[in-house]
C-alpha cells in the first residue's frame, strides 16, 4: 500500500487537475452560448440572401466559371479548431477530412488543400500531406466574418480562373453540445437552385436556408435590376458563398466549443472519481498505520513486563 | 404620399433594423438612389457608403454599410450589407485618419493592379465613415 503521503499529494493533483477542467467547462459553455447566438443572428441574412439568389439565379444559367481548360483540381477546406481539450473534436473532423480527401481523389480529381486552424495544419504537417494554404488566427473566436470572407474569396478566385474546378468545406455540424457530425460539404460549383434534383444543388440552399423547399415552383418575378444580371451575378454569388463558409465556421466553432464542454465535464467527474477512491485509500492506510503504532505500544508494554 | 412600407437591414451577425420607413436612400454602383412606398421590385448591389432610412416620425437613421445587396420585391424592402455601422460608434478623427491611408494606397495604384477595386473599395468605405461621423448628431 503507497504511503499515506504519496496518497495525499495525488489527492491534492487531481482536486487542483478538477479546478481546472471545471473552469474550462464554464468557460466553453460561456462561449458555446454565444456562439449559438451567433448561429441563430446569422440565419436572417442567410434566409433572405437565399431568397434573393433564388429568384436571380433561377433566371440565370450560372455563368460564372470554370472553363474547358479546367484543371482537375478540388479545393477543399478543413476547419479544425487552435486549441485542444476538446475531446475527439479534431480527431473525428480530421478523419472525416482525409476520407473525404480520398474520395475526391478516387473521383480522378486532385485535392489542394486549405487547412483553417492549428490543429488541421500540424495533422497535415504530421502525417505529411502538402497544404496548399493554411490560416491560423489564433483569436478567442473562430467564425469572424473576415476568415469567412478571405477564405470564399480564395474559392471563387482560384475556381473562376480554372486552378480549381470545384472548392468544398469540411466542418463539424452542430446537432446539440453532446453531439456533432464532420460534414462534407461541396460549394463550388453552384447548382442553380431550383435544379432540386441534383444531388449537390441543394446543399448550398440547404447551408442557408432550411425553409427554401416550398417554394421552388415559385412563378418568377419581373425585377428591375441594377446594374445589370450579368455584373450582379457574381455578387451574389460572392455573398451566398460567404455566407455558406461562414455559416460553416459558426457550426465548427459551436461545436468546438459543445465538444470541449462535454469533455471537460467527463473529465471533472473522472477527477471526482479519482478523488474519492483516493480518499478511501488514504483513510484506509491512516488507519491501517495507527493500528500498526497501537501494535508497537502494546508489544512494547508487552515485553517490559 | 405619406405611405411608408417596411424595411428590414440585415447583416451576417443578425438583423440590424427591421421597421416601417417612409423612405430609404442607399447608393449602388450607378450612384444613390432612393426607395419610396410602391417601388417596382427592384435588385441592386450596393457599394461601400450611407445608407439613410427616413422613419414615419421624420427621424432619419444612418448606417455605414460595406457593400452587399439591396432587394425590393412586393413593396417590401430587404437590405443585405457585409456590415453596419452606426455613426455613434464611429471617431471622426480615426476615420479621417483612415481616409488618408486609405487614399494613400489607392492614389499608388494603376487601374490594372489587382488590389485597384479592394483599394477603391477601402477608400470609399473610409469616406462614408467620415460623412457618417459628421451626422453624428441625429439630425431630426
Amino acid at each position: 500500500m503507497a504511503s499515506l503521503k504519496a496518497i495525499r499529494r495525488r489527492i491534492s493533483s487531481a482536486k487542483s487537475t478538477q479546478q481546472i477542467t471545471r473552469a474550462l467547462k464554464l468557460v466553453s459553455a460561456a462561449r458555446l452560448r454565444r456562439a449559438q447566438e451567433a448561429l441563430t443572428n446569422s440565419l436572417p441574412y442567410s434566409d433572405a440572401l437565399a431568397r434573393v439568389a433564388d429568384s436571380l439565379l433561377t433566371s440565370e444559367g450560372i455563368s460564372v466559371g470554370p472553363v474547358e481548360n479546367a484543371q482537375k483540381r478540388s479545393m477543399l477546406v478543413v476547419v479544425a479548431s487552435d486549441r485542444g481539450l476538446a475531446g475527439g473534436y479534431n480527431s473525428y473532423l480530421l478523419r472525416a477530412a482525409e476520407a473525404t480527401r480520398r474520395e475526391i481523389r478516387a473521383a480522378g480529381l486532385e485535392v489542394e488543400l486549405f487547412a483553417v486552424g492549428k490543429k488541421a495544419v500540424d495533422h497535415f504537417k504530421r502525417s505529411g500531406v502538402p497544404v496548399a494554404l493554411s490560416r491560423v488566427d489564433n483569436l478567442p473566436r473562430l467564425a469572424t466574418i473576415a476568415l469567412a470572407r478571405d477564405i470564399a474569396a480564395r474559392m471563387l478566385a482560384d475556381y473562376s480562373s480554372g486552378a480549381v474546378d470545384e472548392a468544398g468545406i469540411v466542418y463539424t455540424h452542430f446537432q446539440s453540445a453532446l453531439t456533432q457530425k464532420p460534414l462534407y460539404q461541396r460549394l463550388l460549383p453552384v447548382k442553380p437552385p431550383g435544379d432540386a434534383g441534383a444531388p449537390d444543388g441543394a446543399s448550398v440552399a440547404a447551408a442557408t436556408s432550411k425553409s427554401q423547399a416550398p417554394q421552388i415552383e415559385a412563378p418568377q418575378i419581373d425585377y428591375l435590376v441594377e446594374p445589370s444580371r450579368a455584373e450582379l451575378v457574381p455578387v451574389v454569388l460572392r455573398g451566398y458563398l460567404e455566407a455558406a463558409v461562414y455559416h460553416a465556421l459558426l457550426e465548427a466553432e459551436a461545436s468546438e466549443q459543445g465538444a470541449r464542454m462535454t469533455a471537460m465535464d467527463s473529465a471533472t467527474n473522472n477527477a471526482g472519481d479519482m478523488i474519492s477512491s483516493l480518499t478511501l485509500e488514504m483513510n484506509r492506510a491512516r488507519q491501517a498505520q495507527i493500528t500498526r503504532e497501537l501494535m508497537d505500544i502494546v508489544g512494547g508494554a508487552e515485553a517490559l513486563r | 404620399m405619406a405611405g411608408t412600407f417596411s424595411f428590414t437591414l440585415v447583416t451576417p451577425t443578425g438583423v440590424v433594423a427591421e421597421g416601417q420607413a417612409e423612405e430609404v436612400s442607399a447608393i449602388g454602383p450607378l450612384g444613390e438612389f432612393g426607395v419610396l412606398p410602391d417601388h417596382i421590385n427592384f435588385i441592386t448591389s450596393l457599394v461601400p457608403g450611407v445608407l439613410e432610412a427616413r422613419l414615419p416620425d421624420g427621424v432619419a437613421m444612418h448606417w455605414v454599410v460595406s457593400g452587399g445587396l439591396a432587394e425590393v420585391k412586393d413593396g417590401v424592402m430587404t437590405v443585405l450589407a457585409s456590415s453596419a455601422e452606426s455613426p455613434d460608434s464611429i471617431d471622426a478623427n480615426t476615420a479621417a485618419a483612415q481616409v488618408q491611408q486609405a487614399d494613400e494606397i489607392f492614389s499608388n495604384l494603376s487601374f490594372y493592379d489587382p488590389e485597384y477595386a479592394p483599394a477603391q473599395e477601402a477608400l470609399m468605405l473610409a469616406r462614408a465613415r467620415v460623412e457618417a461621423a459628421a451626422l453624428k448628431p441625429a439630425p431630426r
